[in-house]
């Protein structure tokens, strides 16, 4: 079970994950985060509080974004990810494509 | 509180030794009062009969004297005129009486003119160098002028015996005495001579001996006169005492006993004082006990207020339950095809519900059950089933015959007449088949339904009953759940209760049915039915389920998730969950994309296995398709350093499996791709 929901505010584009992020909800999520790749002038959060999981197709679609993003100058904040998360970040060298807060 | 408890325990002990001593006081003094009474007229009578005795000894001396001077005088009115006759009868005399110091016949002046003036012939025993002796002589001359005397006077004037007041006898006997005499006759009657016998009173003191009534006391006999006879020992002034006397007719002489009051009362006193010393020996040590008892007793109002002892008692029983239930969970953690769980939630009034499981040469026994009653009994009676499923299962193979003889056994030793309601199951490892057998509990839910169940006897109620047996079937990763009315007779703050539909439906809800899951589910759901309301019953749950160590997805990316509880079911440590589950998601997902293109129909197979070897414990998993050769090991390493404009989208999955295991390998098998991952523990 995976729910993604986008918000607005002030310059930012924000990201709500929220479950587990596997090859099987990656397909919906692919469809969910499409918003985050027409922006074009503003920063982009990726808050991950309530996100358990991530796995590949997960990383594919967060790395869509950064590269969609830097194409058009944006910064991509990833926000609040768990241990295991953190870990996954670490094995990709994810950790060092994205501002981590 | 506790000065104030303190303060009220001392005096309370204070008053307990005050009132013993007081007793013990009283008593004290009733018995020397009672006792003195007592002694005094022991020592009286005591006295008196040994003065009696002493008077009769004392008369049979007297009289034996009187007869042997009426005897002598007798035998000298024969003889009189005869003074060798007369000397042997004296000598005879002396020799026969041990009592007669000395005997002599005196006459009168001038009776035989050839003797001279005075004539005595007289016989005395005397004692030399240990031999006792009696010498015969004639003994008056004008030294020893018997006519003088006032034994001669008065024995040649009166008829009769006459007693002399004691004497030393300077001729005769030579010794103190006291003498009878008695007149001599001649054929014409006329009084020509005295017959005398002496008394020593040396032998009439060891005849007086009885007369030491105690150790210290005193007796005495003195004549008419005053003239003491006996005395022993001299002087007795200065002190209280009891005086005893007699007279003794025959000599007119007092015999007394002189008996000190410290002397009547030595013993008594010596008692009383040795009975005050263990009076106060006593009252220490009542004293002492008094202290500890009532720190001891402080000790218990403080920790074990009445309410606790019961908690306590509640504890016990809850422990009894406790220790008896399986509380290690996975309990088998070497069977990949087994998962089961259970719980019991004891109420606060523990009744005596129980679940227990063993597996015996590949079969698992396994039973729940609800005592009747409440408190250290149910779960005493809880603790018996338990130990007789046990011993009973260990030896039969049917529920039936299981259920049968525990029902037997109960039925006899219950005295509290206490039931119990019990399913029993076995189910068999390698097919599935269940076989089991309901003693009148709930019915268990397998995979959502009620399984159906005969309605046998609860066990304890009737000997010989004969159970019945059913069977089921159990497919592979089908759950059987199991409860007790704790948890559909639960009652919310409005007395409703959570019912049988509630439960059915959340079972049916779950889409996870890991045993632990379900009973945990549950749990929280009763919990959030019941509210605040007090739990009036133990709940107890348990849940099994039967399956393959192994899971098989279709080509279709959707089961991924399915994944994820199928590794829960195998009961990693929980630090390798993410592991785990990204490693093989990744290798599952690969095998979808790349060994079956274009979504070819075809099914992924991930099984399990524990392994270990000198490097140790190792979880393997294999996972094998049939679709297009495809080896993942020969997939390129990623560079994790790229920028994110160099970097490839794809490739991150086989480097996540890389990086997440300790081991890959590949193998083309036939017409499989294998894939071997490893990961140590």
């Amino acid at each position: 079970m995976m729910i993604t929901k986008i918000e607005e505010k002030e310059n930012r584009l924000i990201a709500f994950f929220a479950g587990r992020l596997d090859t099987a909800a990656a397909v919906q999520t692919t469809e969910d985060v499409k918003p985050l790749l027409q922006v074009s002038d503003k920063e982009i959060v990726l808050d991950c509080t309530d996100l358990a999981y991530i796995s590949s197709s997960g990383l594919r679609i967060f790395l869509s974004i950064r590269k969609e993003a830097a194409t058009k100058g944006n910064r991509v904040i990833v926000r609040n990810i768990n241990a295991d998360i953190r870990q996954v970040f670490m094995m990709t060298g994810f950790i060092s494509l994205f501002e981590i807060e | 509180m506790f000065h104030f408890k303190k303060k009220k325990r001392s005096y309370a002990g204070l008053w307990i030794i005050l009132v013993a001593a007081i007793v013990l006081e009283l008593t004290a003094c009733i018995q020397y009062v009672f006792s003195r009474a007592g002694i005094r007229a022991e020592a009286e009578q005591r006295a008196r009969s040994e003065l009696c005795r002493a008077e009769l000894e004392i008369n049979v001396v007297t009289a034996q004297m009187e007869a042997a001077v009426q005897m002598l005088a007798m035998l000298a009115e024969k003889h009189v005129d005869s003074p060798d006759s007369i000397a042997e009868a004296t000598r005879a005399l002396v020799s026969t009486l041990k009592s007669v110091r000395s005997a002599g016949i005196a006459y009168t002046a001038d009776y035989f003119p050839q003797q001279g003036h005075w004539f005595e012939v007289c016989s005395s025993r005397e004692t030399m160098d240990g031999k006792t002796i009696v010498y015969t002589r004639q003994i008056g001359n004008q030294n020893h002028d018997y006519l003088q005397t006032e034994w001669f006077a008065n024995g040649m004037t009166i008829d009769s015996c006459w007693w002399s007041e004691p004497y030393y006898d300077d001729s005769g006997a030579r010794a103190m005495v006291v003498s009878c005499s008695y007149p001599i006759r001649n054929a014409k009657g006329e009084k020509v001579a005295v017959a005398l016998v002496d008394l020593s009173l040396e032998y009439l003191k060891t005849v007086s001996d009885y007369l030491q009534v105690y150790k210290d006391s005193y007796y005495s006999i003195v004549s008419s006169k005053g003239l003491d006879i006996v005395a022993h020992p001299d002087t007795i002034e200065g002190k209280k005492y009891h005086i005893f006397d007699e007279e003794i007719d025959a000599t007119g002489w007092h015999i007394s006993v002189i008996i000190p009051d410290d002397v009547i009362f030595a013993d008594l006193k010596r008692i009383s004082l040795i009975v005050m010393l263990l009076m106060l020996a006593g009252l220490a040590i009542l004293a002492f006990i008094v202290y500890r008892a009532g720190r001891d007793m402080l000790r218990l109002v403080d920790s074990t207020a009445a309410n606790e002892r019961m908690e306590n008692e509640l504890n016990i029983a809850r422990s009894i339950q406790m220790a008896m239930v399986p509380k290690v969970f996975p309990p088998f953690p070497d069977r990949l095809d087994l998962d089961i769980y259970g719980m019991v939630n004891p109420a606060k009034e523990v009744g005596g519900d129980l679940y227990d499981f063993y597996l015996r040469t590949d079969k698992l026994f396994f039973c729940i059950g609800d005592v009747s009653g409440k408190g250290v009994p149910a779960a005493l009676v809880m603790a018996t089933i338990r130990s007789l499923f046990r011993s009973i299962a260990a030896q039969e193979e049917g529920p039936a015959a299981i259920m049968g003889r525990m029902n037997d056994t109960l039925s006899e030793q219950n005295g509290q007449n206490m039931f119990v309601t019990l399913f029993l199951g076995i189910l068999d490892m390698h097919t599935g088949r269940l076989d089991y057998c309901n003693a009148g509990h709930n019915a268990p839910v397998l995979q959502g339904r009620k399984l159906e169940v005969v309605p046998n006897l609860p066990l304890g109620i009737m000997q010989g009953y004969v159970y019945q047996a059913q069977t089921t079937q159990l497919e592979y990763n089908q759950l059987l759940f199991l409860y007790t009315d704790g948890l559909t007779e639960a009652e919310n703050d409005s007395q409703h209760q959570y019912g049988e539909e509630r439960m059915l439906n959340v079972l049916q809800g779950i889409a996870n049915n890991r045993p632990r899951n379900v009973v945990e589910t549950l749990q929280a759901d009763v919990e959030a039915f019941v509210g605040d309301a007090q739990q009036s019953d133990d709940l107890t749950m348990m849940a099994i389920r039967y399956q393959i160590p192994a899971i098989v997805f279709r080509n279709d990316i959707q089961q991924i998730p399915t994944l994820s509880e199928w590794i829960e079911g195998l009961n990693l440590p929980k630090e390798l969950d993410m592991p785990v589950n990204l490693a093989l998601e990744e290798a599952v997902s690969n095998v979808m994309l790349y060994a079956y293109p274009e979504n070819r129909n075809g099914q992924v197979l991930v099984e399990f296995a524990r392994t270990s070897d000198q490097a140790g414990e190792k979880i393997v998993f294999t996972i094998s398709d049939t679709g297009i050769p495809f080896d993942p090991t020969q997939k390129e390493e990623v560079d994790i350093t790229l920028s994110s404009e160099q970097r490839a989208i794809g490739g991150l999955g086989i480097h996540l499996v890389r990086k997440l295991m300790d081991e890959m390998e590949y193998k083309r098998e036939g017409n499989k791709n294998v894939l071997t991952l490893i990961k140590n523990l």
